[in-house]
């Protein structure tokens, strides 16, 4: 074995003058890291800490850290090459922890890991393939940044080119110790060589994004805990992110965190049609602001960093937060400047007001009648709740009054009454909340949140079954803040439930049966992890193909986050974007789960003119198979 | 500029109305309340003045406890402080009545301006403003949409018929009834509530103020409108049936 393969050569002694060379030079060099680190980790520490932090339940954390983290399993999944090349980097890095160790050691002759060894050569043969990989990962990493040059990685950077350059020569120093002669000068030359080189890096981590190699193991494991957990408002002066004062350790500690992948920004609707949000660039606004001005204090966040106007763009998909392999959250950092402004009332904007006002007095976000619901109740029998049936069907503002929205309404009660099950409708609803909780308006959201509940409890409502995610999402999470809501589920969950006992048009002779696209609404597939359930109920109706963007990648359809209720978009229409989507996978049928997504694309599919696909919501696509069956 | 703001707290707009016993007032137990449309723009005005040109706005209204809440409304929006002339049954109250209870309590602030909605959403007399402007022994002018302070007063903007407006310069201390629609209304923010809550507002009792309660009008009854549907058909050529629809429109129905 011994002569087969080589061992790599160590430096056996080291003079004095050498050893206090190497110590010289480490404290210079840890001290140029801790002047940068320092005060970094000061600015974070001096946030203001997070109201709603729970560091246990601790299972999920460490689930997450072993998964995202140890396994680098997000990073690979949603880049699959580039986040193999990465790992492998990273997995080198935490390979060579021992050989780093040990080379530190043996120049004051404390080494502990012998080549000669069996222990100590096995380890080295380790490190070793780690090496190969790490050099061919960096060295493939280098191509992509700087000759295939993609879009999200923003401008060109010195630093990156710097930094591959100094691992890739950590790599080859260690291996090149494999084939030279032991006692030869070139085994100090590369011992040296390799020092200085991990010397001359260490000072540049906290310069760099490379930042992220010592933050993001604790980004990932002290994350909030779930998918866009907006905290609460604590006390009489906490109105949201206003300025430096409000930001909190989670938040500086993901600003810093940042590794300018771009992943945020590929996925991002807004920043897909030619708009001014970037969210990459928010959150490097946040690192920018807390840089110059620093965590306690007063200058507002949107300002020099951070424009108003992209964060008002934004529809809260989630892809963002959703994509982000270091932990960054993003939503709780949007809304919170949202909240910022609107709380305080920066933010004017007439549409917005005519939604703030609308709320403030009415009843639903579309600031019509409740007249034009009680007729739509009336004139389709639906049964009222009186504390006897099983489910409170919520119709939401879009199922109330909203032409597309009822037609989806009366589709699901079609396919309720087949099953037999008992459902009725509040007499009243009120807008669940959902537009200004997005929006930040924290004020009418308390008002909607707390009347709605009291009129559920005095209603008797135990469980709620609703066809809008936003409803869903809201009443199920957001609503807690001020009480105890029922249960709550989507239509889809429902329906898919029952999914054995509804008939399907598949089984029928139908030559010229179309195929279905769905599309997943934001808020029910990477807000609720709900993707088999809708396509188990679609495809009752018919074979189903996929968009190039589906599941967790759907791209959004623009109604989100209130913008809906805003005026028009600035760019290309995030819609109409979608809808070209779509249709261009050729399917027949375009099948939705939410309301708004139903009414964005009503609007794209029908400027696509003859020839576009139909527009149906799954409980709609569950009802052809009753209309064919005779019984519905 | 001291600026005040009369404000009434009406039933929501799109409240089910349905007539008490006796058919002197409507039934209040269920309905929501919400401030008049027309004293909202009053008071949107008033903050801009007041951001302009500093000062204060000071908001009063007179009912029973549940003004209340309109009034905290109007602090979180931007007002300074408020009176409430706590009155048990301002429905009783006939124009001249109501006039006489804010004139007796906006006297003793002596304002430069005072504002109020053209008239209210739910009885819609177009009197109050106006017999105020009397009892204060102010000028007024009414149906205003626009103010702009100017050095011997103030020039207002008044709506007329068939699109047409009117300008005015008049001298201050003066009274307006504001019209709707002049400017943008902002939205109550959370800020504004919380810090409404160290605002102060005066409570008044409506006896205390020395105004006469007895009524020069009195409610009788009110009713609900009647509902018929009637159909006509109208014969002849289609020359002939939309010459004697127009008139129709005209003499009947009153649309055109």
């Amino acid at each position: 074995m011994t002569v087969l393969f080589p061992i790599p050569a160590e430096p056996r002694h080291f003079s004095i003058l050498e050893e206090l060379l190497f110590a010289a030079l480490a404290a210079v060099s840890a001290y140029g890291f801790w002047r940068r680190f320092g005060p970094i980790l000061n600015r974070i520490l001096q946030s203001k800490k997070d109201a709603d932090f729970h560091f246990f339940p601790i299972g999920g954390r460490v689930r997450d850290f072993v998964w995202e983290v140890v396994f680098q399993a997000k990073v690979i999944r949603e880049r699959p090459l580039v986040g193999v090349a990465h790992a492998l980097v990273f997995w080198a890095f935490c390979a060579f922890a021992l050989v780093t160790l040990n080379h530190c050691a043996t120049v004051f002759g404390i080494g502990f890991l012998d080549p000669a060894g069996r222990v100590g050569r096995w380890y080295f043969y380790f490190a070793g393939i780690f090496a190969v990989a790490c050099a061919a990962g960096i060295a493939g990493l280098f191509v992509r940044r700087f000759l295939v040059q993609p879009k999200w990685l923003g401008e060109l950077s010195w630093q990156s080119g710097l930094i591959a350059l100094l691992i890739f020569v950590l790599m080859v120093t260690y291996l090149a110790a494999f084939f030279v002669a032991d006692g030869s000068g070139a085994v100090r030359a590369l011992w040296w060589a390799h020092m200085l080189t991990l010397l001359v890096f260490l000072p540049l981590i906290p310069h760099t994004k490379h930042l992220h190699l010592m933050l993001s193991p604790f980004t990932v494991f002290l994350s909030r805990g779930a998918f866009s957990r907006i905290p609460p408002l604590i006390g009489d002066e906490d109105f949201g992110l206003v300025a430096g004062k409000d930001l909190t350790r989670l938040v500086s500690l993901q600003a810093y965190s940042c590794v300018e992948c771009g992943r945020c920004m590929e996925h991002c609707p807004a920043n897909n049609t030619g708009k001014q949000l970037n969210p990459k660039e928010i959150v490097l606004g946040l690192r920018g602001y807390l840089n110059e001005y620093g965590p306690t204090s007063e200058e507002p966040l949107l300002g020099k960093y951070n424009a108003q106007e992209a964060v008002f763009q934004c529809t809260t998909c989630g892809a963002c937060e959703f994509q982000c392999p270091v932990g960054i959250e993003h939503l709780p950092v949007l809304i919170g400047l949202r909240r910022g402004a609107v709380n305080t009332g920066a933010w004017e904007d007439d549409h917005g007001a005519k939604l703030f006002l609308a709320l403030e007095r009415g009843s639903n976000a579309l600031g019509i009648s409740p007249d034009e619901r009680d007729k739509f109740i009336e004139k389709n029998s639906l049964p009222i709740f009186d504390g006897t049936q099983e489910y409170c069907l919520w119709l939401g503002c879009m199922g109330s009054y909203d032409p597309k929205g009822r037609e989806i309404v009366l589709a699901l009660v079609r396919v309720m009454r087949f099953l037999g099950v008992s459902f009725g409708v509040l007499r009243k609803e009120r807008c669940s909340g959902d537009p200004v909780r997005r929006l930040g308006n924290d004020l009418v959201f308390q008002q909607l949140a707390e009347a709605n509940l009291e009129a559920l409890t005095q209603n008797k409502v135990k469980k709620i079954v609703s066809i809008c995610p936003h409803c869903v999402r809201t009443i199920q999470e957001d609503w807690k803040a001020f009480g105890t809501p029922p249960e709550v589920e989507h239509h889809s969950e429902f329906l898919a439930r029952f999914g054995d006992q509804l008939p399907s048009v598949k089984n029928q002779e139908t030559p010229d049966q179309k195929k279905i696209a769905f599309h997943d609404p934001c808020y029910l597939g990477r807000y609720r992890n709900v993707y088999d359930e809708p396509r188990k109920v679609a495809a009752l109706a018919g074979e189903l193909v996929e968009a190039p963007r589906s599941r967790e990648r759907s791209f959004c359809c623009g109604a989100g986050g209130g913008l809906s209720f805003l005026g028009e978009e600035t760019g290309e229409r995030v819609s109409h974007v979608r809808a070209a989507e779509l249709a261009g996978t050729g399917a027949g049928i375009v099948g939705t789960a939410c309301p708004f997504c139903n009414t964005m694309f009503r609007d794209a599919l029908a400027e696509r003119g003859e020839g576009a696909p139909e527009l149906l919501d799954i409980a709609q696509l569950a009802a052809r198979g009753l209309q064919k069956d005779g019984k519905g | 500029m001291k600026i005040i703001v009369a404000i009434k707290q009406v039933p929501d707009r799109d409240a089910p109305v349905r007539i008490a016993a006796g058919s002197k007032w409507i039934e209040e137990r269920e309905l929501q309340f919400a401030m008049n449309e027309p004293d909202a723009y009053a008071l949107e005005e008033a903050l801009e003045l007041k951001e302009k040109h500093g000062g204060e706005v000071i908001v009063i209204s007179a009912g029973p406890e549940r003004v209340g809440t309109t009034i905290r409304e109007a602090l979180a929006k931007g007002a300074d402080r408020a009176i409430h002339i706590v009155c048990e049954d301002l429905e009783a109250r006939d124009a001249l009545g109501v006039a006489r209870l804010l004139a007796a309590a906006i006297k003793q602030e002596n304002p430069d301006l005072v504002l109020t909605g053209l008239q209210s959403e739910d009885l819609g007399l177009g009197q109050t403003g106006v017999i105020l402007a009397e009892l204060l022994a102010m000028p007024h002018s009414t149906l205003i949409l626009h103010v702009e302070k100017i050095d011997s007063g103030i020039k207002v903007k008044r709506e007329l018929e068939e699109g047409w407006f009117q300008s005015i310069e008049m001298p201050l201390p003066a009274v307006l009834t504001m019209q709707s629609g002049g400017n943008k209304l902002r939205y109550a923010t959370l800020m504004g509530i919380k810090r409404a809550k160290t605002k102060e507002t005066r409570l008044v009792a409506a006896g205390d103020l020395g105004a006469g309660a007895a009524s020069a009008v009195v409610l009788e009854r009110i009713a609900l409108p009647r509902k018929e549907k009637s159909t006509q058909i109208l014969p002849g050529s289609p020359k002939d049936a939309a010459a004697a629809l127009v008139e129709k429109l005209k003499t009947e129905a009153r649309v055109l």
